[in-house]
């Protein structure tokens, strides 16, 4: 039992600091790609971009500007400044509910993003920026992994991560692989780079080698269970919390949260992998975009913003 | 130093003379065997930790917002064990008698029957909640969380400035600059003998708990904040964090059959004891203000019905308004029969005919306060003041001499503080806070604010000032120092 509010903030706190994440690791490759002026290179720019929602030609044509809008900008709502600002927000606004140690990260990560050097420490290194941020990310969710209750407020924190992660991976793979048909992707530098944007090069190198091939990128971003990117372990994640944090609530089982995750979850775990063709997948991650989003809508209306007259003692 | 033209202030550290104080001694020599650099690092570290924990405010200017923190100075105040038991006793007995006096004005009145203190004195200030008529507040308790804001004078003497019986803040940063004085000076501070500060958020929460224990067994307890752009947002989610109990907003909670209920991820969650950090005209727009939007539509009722406490009763800043005040001695003698072990400061009250004659003539001995007012607005330093100042000052005051009290210029104590690298002393309060429930208790410790701009008499923080940890020291430590 926790407050409501505090519920749905811990949610976002979840989401944002994931979507920083993501958005740090976006800019960091098209940054490293496009010191190359290749054709490749460009493409790079295209998908980062377009993954962000953002796929305008004059962007994709000097992503340095770009990057220091994405990194920098409180104007944009959707920059990992202002990703980052709403998670420290969002965390002050329940700073009674995580801890010392987990609200002192997430603290130092907004200050160091807001100080006045914050952009000529992006000028003078912005990788190394990036990669401070991502580093931090790690340490704040390490320390809430370490300090905080495994309880409900932990869940939907976490619920949060693997909801965001799931369609930002969903996104990215959505906008790679859409056009596949007509726009065939076999470049490997560009496919390297799309498995760098999810943190994904190494792992995969260990399970397929470095033949990189989109299918396998598919298979294995999609469909395996072990990478913690891997849109079947976010779900496996999700249902998981939710089971968790709807113990104690009737309505979230039936046709609530609960259910549409499991079904989401039986999704990927039971998937045709073997016979995944691209086009198949194209649809397949439009299906899963959907009922990420559905679930997003079940648990605010379940846990957050229900009718008082269902709740209130007879 | 400030030109009041009486006594010098009285200084924590040095005597007259110029001597050390015993209870200073190992503070002043730690100090000196610094270097200028050493402080400047302590100081530094101590800044760090403020800002880490986020105890900062917003500071709003350019296109860009940047965090401050408060200002806090390294050098603790030490109070010796012997002050504090006449500090300890004189705002308890204090204590007790104001929650006596509320229970009375909201029952039967007998005070203002016996003309102790004027009728129309209680009944017509604003504070003043006609509500709280016959209400019936467990062990009369209606100040449950009291800061009383105290000054040494200039022949060391501590006296009550005024009384905070509504929703008194600051004690976060009593329990905050404990924390970061044991980092900074951890060996002086074990050689010292300091009482700990860091039982407050669990006798604050017995305390809370004391209100409703008589009708149910292990009561639900939150504490309200008007929100996160609240200054002292800070202050609600540290004590809802170390209390254990849910911090809710007023948009968190719904009244339903005079109960009070939190809107939780499993369903609505009975409320029993509400310390509330929002002031009496926000906490519910049925019954006061109808544009807050920050408290509970119904709670009063709830509250009127026996289903729920709010902590601080609402109505208790009738006690502390600062015509009331001048009246504390007599309440005391009136309820108590003793004298107040902690004198008030000499206060003229501009209702009284004679007394506004000679608040008139002696403006530029005089400090003048509104009454309704707080926080260092709305009054005249008449010293400092110009001649045009003064004479604007005086046609308000005769326009509704009922909204002005004078007090002659007071001497705030000073104590030594870290400026620029430099030790300098600067003028001190101290607000001890007080929790009163079943039983009442005066936590051993205090927030000392600072008026850290030179000669300046005003410590408030919207105003300049910044505070210091307080050492009360235990008493048989203090004997084995040298």
């Amino acid at each position: 039992m926790m407050l409501a509010r505090v519920a749905d903030s811990l949610y976002w706190i979840g989401r944002y600091v994931e979507r920083a994440e993501h958005m740090c690791r976006l800019s960091d490759v098209m940054l490293n790609a496009t010191l190359d002026r290749t054709e490749s290179a460009a493409q790079v720019a295209r998908i980062a971009l377009s993954a962000v929602g953002d796929a305008d030609p004059a962007k994709i044509a000097a992503p340095y500007e770009a990057a220091y809008a994405l990194t920098l900008d409180r104007e944009d709502a959707g920059s990992i400044a202002s990703s980052l600002a709403s998670a420290r927000e969002n965390a002050r606004q329940v700073r009674d509910q995580i801890t010392t140690e987990t609200w002192e990260r997430l603290n130092l990560i907004y200050l160091r993003m807001t100080a006045p050097d914050a952009a000529k420490a992006f000028t003078d290194g912005s990788s190394a920026f990036l990669h401070d941020i991502i580093g931090d990310l790690h340490l704040f969710k390490g320390a809430a992994d370490a300090t905080m209750s495994h309880g409900e407020g932990w869940g939907f924190l976490l619920l949060g991560v693997h909801l965001e992660r799931a369609q930002l991976i969903g996104r990215l793979l959505e906008v790679c692989f859409r056009d596949a048909r007509d726009r065939p992707i076999n470049d490997h530098t560009l496919l390297t780079n799309v498995l760098r944007m999810s943190c994904a090069l190494e792992p995969y190198l260990r399970r397929y080698t470095a033949d990189v091939q989109p299918r396998k990128i598919l298979e294995f971003l999609m469909f395996d269970e072990e990478f913690p990117r891997s849109i079947r372990f976010s779900t496996a994640r999700i249902e998981e919390h939710l089971t968790g944090v709807s113990r104690y609530v009737e309505a979230a089982s039936h046709g609530g949260p609960e259910r549409l995750a499991g079904r989401l979850k039986a999704r990927l775990q039971y998937a045709d992998v073997e016979n995944l063709t691209l086009d198949g997948a194209a649809g397949f991650l439009t299906t899963v975009l959907d009922e990420c989003a559905a679930i997003h809508s079940a648990i605010y209306e379940t846990f957050v913003a229900y009718s008082l007259e269902m709740r209130l003692p007879a | 130093m400030s030109d009041t033209g009486t006594a010098l202030p009285y200084d924590e550290m040095l005597t007259a003379e110029g001597e050390v104080r015993p209870h200073y001694a190992a503070l002043d020599n730690r100090v000196a065997s610094l270097a200028g650099e050493e402080l400047a690092e302590r100081q530094r570290t101590l800044e760090r930790f403020f800002l880490l924990q986020g105890i900062t405010f917003t500071v709003y200017g350019g296109d860009s917002s940047t965090e401050r923190i408060i200002p806090t100075d390294l050098l603790p105040r030490i109070i010796p064990a012997d002050e504090w038991a006449t500090i300890e006793a004189g705002l308890t007995q204090r204590l007790r008698a104001l929650n006596m006096f509320l229970a009375d004005i909201y029952g039967d009145q007998q005070i203002l029957m016996d003309g102790v203190v004027p009728r129309e004195l209680v009944l017509c200030a604003p504070s003043y909640r006609r509500e709280m008529q016959n209400l019936y507040v467990p062990h009369q308790a209606y100040s449950n969380v009291c800061g009383s804001d105290l000054i040494r004078q200039p022949d060391g003497a501590f006296a009550v400035l005024e009384d905070n019986l509504r929703v008194p803040s600051g004690v976060s940063y009593m329990l905050a600059n404990r924390e970061a004085s044991k980092r900074t000076f951890p060996g002086t501070f074990r050689l010292a003998g300091v009482r700990a500060v860091d039982r407050y958020p669990d006798l604050l929460l017995a305390t809370l708990k004391s209100m409703a224990a008589d009708w149910r067994p292990n009561p639900q307890v939150v504490v309200l904040t008007p929100g996160v752009y609240n200054s002292a947002y800070y202050e609600h989610a540290y004590l809802a964090r170390l209390m254990g109990a849910p911090l809710v907003e007023g948009r968190d909670l719904v009244v339903h059959d005079n109960m009070v209920y939190m809107r939780t991820t499993t369903g609505l969650k009975r409320i029993d004891v509400i310390y509330r950090r929002v002031d009496d005209d926000f906490i519910d727009p049925l019954t006061f203000r109808r544009d807050s939007g920050l408290g509970v539509a119904g709670l009063f009722n709830a509250y009127r019905a026996g289903n729920v406490v709010i902590c601080n009763a609402p109505g208790t800043g009738v006690a502390d308004d600062k015509a009331v005040y001048a009246y504390v001695p007599a309440i005391i003698r009136y309820y108590l029969g003793e004298d107040a072990i902690l004198p008030n400061i000499e206060t003229y009250l501009c209702r009284e005919p004679s007394q506004l004659s000679h608040v008139l003539a002696n403006l530029d001995k005089l400090v003048v306060k509104a009454v309704g007012a707080s926080g260092g607005y709305g009054m005249l330093i008449g010293p400092h003041a110009s001649v045009a100042e003064r004479a604007t000052f005086a046609e308000a005051i005769k326009a509704d001499p009922e909204n002005y009290i004078a007090q002659p210029t007071i001497q705030l104590s000073t104590a030594p503080c870290l400026i620029d690298g430099q030790i300098d002393p600067r003028h001190v309060d101290l607000r001890p806070f007080i929790l009163s429930g079943e039983k009442i208790t005066v936590t051993p410790g205090a927030l000392t604010r600072v008026a850290l701009k030179k000669g300046s008499l005003v410590v408030n923080s919207s105003q300049g000032g910044g505070s210091k940890d307080t050492w009360v020291l235990a008493g048989d430590t203090e004997e084995t120092q040298p």
